[in-house]
C-alpha cells in the first residue's frame, strides 16, 4: 500500500487525478488534513480535523462536485480510544471514491452536522447517532431513524461493548414524529403503512393531504433493520459474509455479494482472475434484465394494469430458470467468494444464455413498444413524481432515478469494475424528471444489458475462476462499487483480526432514493402515491388501525389500537416459536 | 388503441407457462443446491464443514468413544459450502427441494463415528477414520526420513503441546 505524502512536491503534469485532487484540498485546507492515503488510483482516503469538516464538505460537494455516498461510523475505542466517522464521496467525473474521516474522541462524541450543505447527509448522520452514539451538532431533524422505537436511548449497537445478541426488553414507545408546519397541521393526515401485504415490504408514510393533493410527507422505515453489519463483530468471517450480503436484497442479491467481495479484494490487494470478473459481470447484467422486467410489471400493477404485469413476468421467468441451472438457485446464486466465483460457465451455459436473451430481446421489445404507446399508461406517468436535477443532486440520488432526472452517472462507466472497462455502452439518460423517464431509462437499460451480455460472452476469457485471497492483514480499507438495477450499491470493509472485517458497511441504492420520495410526492394526487413510491423501485404499506365488528351483535364495536395489534402480533410470534 | 391491440396480441400469443407440478414431478437442474446430506460411509468427522457453514448448523460433539457429526438443516441457506470443502465427498447437496415436513426431526442428519483415545492421557480426541486419513497422507513421506510411526498422530492436542515443550526443553538443556 502506498501512502501519499501530505506534502507533495511533484510537478503538476505528472500527477494523477487523485493526487491533483489531494493537492487542491491540501492547498486550501493545509492543517485540517491529518493524513492521506492513495492505495489505488481510484481511491483516496483522507483523515481530516473534525472542526474543519464543514468547509471541506462544502469544497468537496460544491466545488469538486462530489456526490455523498454514505457515512461510515466505526467504533475504534478498543484500538485507539476514538470513534471514526467517515463520509464517502464519489467524484463521478474523475471516477474516484474519496473518503473523509474524522476522529472523534470517546469522551466527546460529537461531530459538526453537514446536513445543511448536503441534504442527503440527513439520514446518514441520524444513522451514525442511532448506531454509534456520535451526535451531529446542528442537525435539522435529529429523530431516531434506524433503531426500533422501543430500543433503549443509551445503547448504541455498533459500539464494540454491546454484544451482537443483546436483546432489550419490549416497551411501548411512540414513533418519532416530525414537527409539522402550520399548513400540514391543518391538512388531513393519511397513514400508509407500516405494512401492505401485496408489496411485501415494510415502510410507513404519513401523507399530509389537502383534498386530493399531497402537500407533504413524513417517512418512518427501517422496520426490517436486522443489524447484519453487527454480525461481523464476532459471528461471520470473510467467506461467510457473501452469503449474508446476498440476502440483503430479494432481487439484486448478487450485486451485494459481488460488491462485498470487491471491497475485500481491494483491501487485500488481491487479483481476481479475468474469467471470474466476466462471470460476475454477466450475472450482474442478467440480474439487471430480470429486475427491470420485474419492475415494469410491478409498476403497471400499481396502476392496475395487470396485463403488463403478467406478460413481463412471463418474459422474465426463463432468466430465473437459466441462472438456476448455472448457479444452483434461482435467486441466491451463492456464486461469490473473495477471490473469485465458485462455479464456472460451461459452453452449453453460454449457448443457453444467448438463446434466452435473444428470446427476451424479442418479447420484451414487443411489450415495451406496445406499452410505450399506451395512452393510459402515459397519462398516469408523464409529469408525475417529478424530481428536479438539482434535488436529485442534493439528495445524491443514483441509478435510474437520477438518470431520469438528467444526472448522467452510472457506476459501470464512472467506476468500471469486473469486465466493464472492456465493454462499450452508453448509459441511458432522460431529461423528463418524471416516472415516464424512469420507465424509459429502465426499458433502454434492459436492452443495453442484453447487448453487454453478448459482448462479454463473445470475449469470455479462459482460465481459473478463483484465486485464493490468503491472509488479509488488519486495518486495510476497501470500497466496492457496483451498479445494481436500482442504482449504485456500495460496500465498505475495514479489515480486522480473526479472519473477519472490523467494520462492514452497506449502502443500497434505495437509501438516497427514499429520501427523495417526499420531494416527488409534493403536489401530486393521493392516487399517484403507489406508483411514485414504486417508481424508485422499492415497496411499502397499510393502515395502523383495524376495526372488527362482532357479527352476532352489530352494536358491539371494538377498535384495535396500535398497542393491541402489537400485543396480538407478539403473542402470535411467541406461539410460532 | 393500436397499443391495446398489440397488448392483446401479446397475451393471445403467449403460450401456457404454468406446470402441472405437483401432479407431475418437476426435477431440479443438475447443479441445483438442495437438501444437504452426509454419507456416513465416507465422513471422517474432520469438521471442515462445521467451520465454513454460514448459519452454523453443523455441530461436532463427542461422548466417550463416539464422535457425532450432527447436521440440522432447518435453517440451511443452501450455499453448498460444506459440499465444496469436504475432503472426502461425504457432504452432498442433493437436488431434492421438497423439504416440507411436520416433524422437525426430519431436518436432522447424524453420523456417529468411533474415536481413538490419546496414547498418553487416554482421552478420545479424533475419529479413527480421521487418524487413518492422516496416516495415509503423512506416513509415506514421514517413513522416508524416519523408521518409527509419527507419534504425534496418536496424541491429543494438549499432550502434543506438552510433549513438544518437553522435547524442546530437553534439547535446550542438552545444548
Amino acid at each position: 500500500m502506498t501512502t501519499a505524502q501530505v506534502t507533495m512536491t511533484t510537478a503538476p503534469e505528472t500527477l494523477t487525478k487523485a493526487q491533483k485532487i489531494l493537492q487542491g484540498i491540501q492547498e486550501k485546507f493545509g492543517v485540517a488534513l491529518i493524513s492521506a492515503e492513495n492505495p489505488r488510483p481510484d481511491r483516496l482516503f483522507l483523515k481530516v480535523r473534525r472542526e474543519e469538516i464543514r468547509p471541506i464538505t462544502d469544497y468537496v460537494f460544491n466545488t469538486l462536485k462530489g456526490r455523498m455516498v454514505m457515512s461510515i461510523g466505526t467504533d475504534k475505542t478498543p484500538v485507539d480510544g476514538h470513534y471514526e466517522v467517515s463520509y464517502l464521496y464519489a467524484l463521478d467525473a474523475e471516477g474516484i471514491a474519496l473518503n473523509l474521516k474524522e476522529l472523534v474522541p470517546e469522551n466527546d462524541p460529537v461531530v459538526p452536522s453537514v446536513a445543511g450543505i448536503v441534504t442527503y447527509a440527513n439520514w446518514n448522520e441520524r444513522e451514525v447517532y442511532d448506531l454509534l452514539g456520535v451526535k451531529a451538532e446542528g442537525h435539522p431533524d435529529p429523530r431516531r431513524l434506524v433503531l426500533a422505537d422501543d430500543w433503549p436511548d443509551d445503547v448504541f449497537p455498533l459500539r464494540k461493548s454491546v454484544p451482537y445478541n443483546f436483546k432489550p426488553p419490549v416497551r411501548d414507545v411512540k414513533p418519532p414524529m416530525r414537527e409539522l408546519t402550520e399548513r400540514e397541521k391543518k391538512s388531513t393526515i393519511v397513514n400508509v403503512g407500516p405494512f401492505f401485504p401485496t408489496l411485501e415490504e415494510a415502510a410507513s408514510f404519513r401523507l399530509f393531504v389537502e383534498g386530493e393533493r399531497i402537500i407533504g410527507a413524513d417517512y418512518r422505515g427501517f422496520f426490517a433493520h436486522r443489524g447484519i453489519e453487527k454480525l461481523t463483530d464476532n459471528v461471520l468471517d470473510y467467506n461467510q459474509i457473501p452469503f449474508m450480503a446476498e440476502r440483503i436484497c430479494g432481487i439484486c442479491g448478487f450485486v451485494h455479494s459481488a460488491c462485498y467481495c470487491m471491497a475485500v479484494e481491494h483491501a487485500a490487494e488481491a487479483e481476481v482472475p479475468p474469467r471470474a470478473q466476466y462471470i460476475r459481470a454477466v450475472m450482474m447484467e442478467l440480474e439487471r434484465i430480470h429486475s427491470h422486467l420485474l419492475w415494469l410489471g410491478l409498476a403497471a400493477h400499481y396502476l392496475g394494469f395487470d396485463t403488463v404485469l403478467m406478460q413481463s413476468w412471463r418474459i422474465r421467468e426463463p432468466i430465473m430458470w437459466l441462472v438456476e441451472a448455472i448457479t444452483g438457485n434461482r435467486k441466491t446464486y451463492g456464486l461469490n467468494l473473495p477471490g473469485g466465483v465458485r462455479r464456472d460457465f460451461t459452453n452449453e451455459h453460454c449457448d443457453k444464455i444467448l438463446e434466452v436473451i435473444a428470446k427476451i430481446e424479442k418479447e420484451a421489445g414487443e411489450l415495451v413498444a406496445a406499452a410505450a404507446e399506451d395512452h393510459t399508461l402515459k397519462m398516469r406517468l408523464v409529469d408525475v413524481g417529478r424530481l428536479t436535477p438539482e434535488d436529485a443532486r442534493l439528495l445524491c440520488c443514483v441509478g435510474p432515478t437520477a438518470r431520469a432526472s438528467g444526472v448522467n452517472i452510472d457506476a459501470r462507466k464512472d467506476f468500471p469494475y469486473c469486465a466493464f472497462p472492456d465493454l462499450k455502452f452508453k448509459p441511458a439518460v432522460q431529461h423528463t424528471n418524471d416516472i415516464w423517464g424512469r420507465l424509459l431509462v429502465r426499458a433502454e437499460e434492459t436492452f443495453t444489458s442484453i447487448d453487454l451480455v453478448r459482448q462479454m460472452l463473445a470475449r469470455l476469457p479462459e482460465g481459473e475462476i478463483m484465486a485464493p485471497v490468503g491472509n488479509i492483514p488488519p486495518w486495510r480499507e476497501g470500497v466496492g462499487v457496483a451498479e445494481a438495477p436500482r442504482g449504485e450499491c456500495v460496500h465498505y470493509v475495514e479489515t480486522g483480526h480473526d479472519n473477519r472485517p472490523y467494520r462492514w458497511r452497506v449502502r443500497a441504492a434505495t437509501y438516497p432514493q427514499l429520501q427523495a420520495v417526499p420531494y416527488m410526492l409534493e403536489g401530486m394526487h393521493v392516487a399517484d402515491f403507489p406508483i411514485i413510491v414504486g417508481s424508485i423501485d422499492p415497496c411499502f404499506s397499510c393502515t395502523e388501525r383495524l376495526i372488527t365488528v362482532d357479527r352476532g351483535n352489530a352494536n358491539k364495536l371494538r377498535i384495535y389500537e396500535k398497542k393491541d395489534l402489537l400485543a396480538m402480533s407478539r403473542r402470535r410470534t411467541q406461539e410460532l416459536r | 388503441m393500436i397499443s391495446k391491440i398489440k397488448e392483446a396480441l401479446i397475451c393471445l400469443r403467449a403460450p401456457r407457462v404454468t406446470f402441472r407440478y405437483p401432479l407431475e414431478p418437476m426435477p431440479a437442474p443438475a447443479r441445483f443446491r438442495g437438501r444437504p446430506t452426509i454419507d456416513g460411509a465416507k465422513c471422517i468427522g474432520c469438521g471442515a464443514c462445521a467451520a465454513v457453514c454460514p448459519p452454523r448448523l453443523i455441530d461436532i460433539h463427542g461422548e466417550g468413544t463416539t464422535r457425532t457429526v450432527e447436521l440440522n438443516f432447518s435453517r440451511c441457506t443452501y450455499c453448498a459450502r460444506c459440499q465444496e470443502v469436504c475432503p472426502v465427498g461425504a457432504m452432498q447437496c442433493t437436488t431434492d427441494f421438497e423439504t416440507a415436513t411436520n416433524d422437525r426431526a426430519n431436518y436432522s442428519v447424524k453420523v456417529e463415528l468411533a474415536a481413538v483415545a490419546c496414547q498418553s492421557c487416554g482421552t478420545p480426541f479424533i475419529t479413527q477414520r480421521m487418524q487413518q486419513k492422516l496416516m495415509a497422507e503423512f506416513q509415506p513421506a514421514w517413513m522416508q526420513q524416519r523408521n518409527e510411526l509419527p507419534e504425534w498422530l496418536s496424541l491429543c492436542q494438549s499432550c502434543r503441546v506438552e510433549k513438544t515443550g518437553m522435547t524442546m526443553g530437553r534439547n535446550i538443556k542438552n545444548g
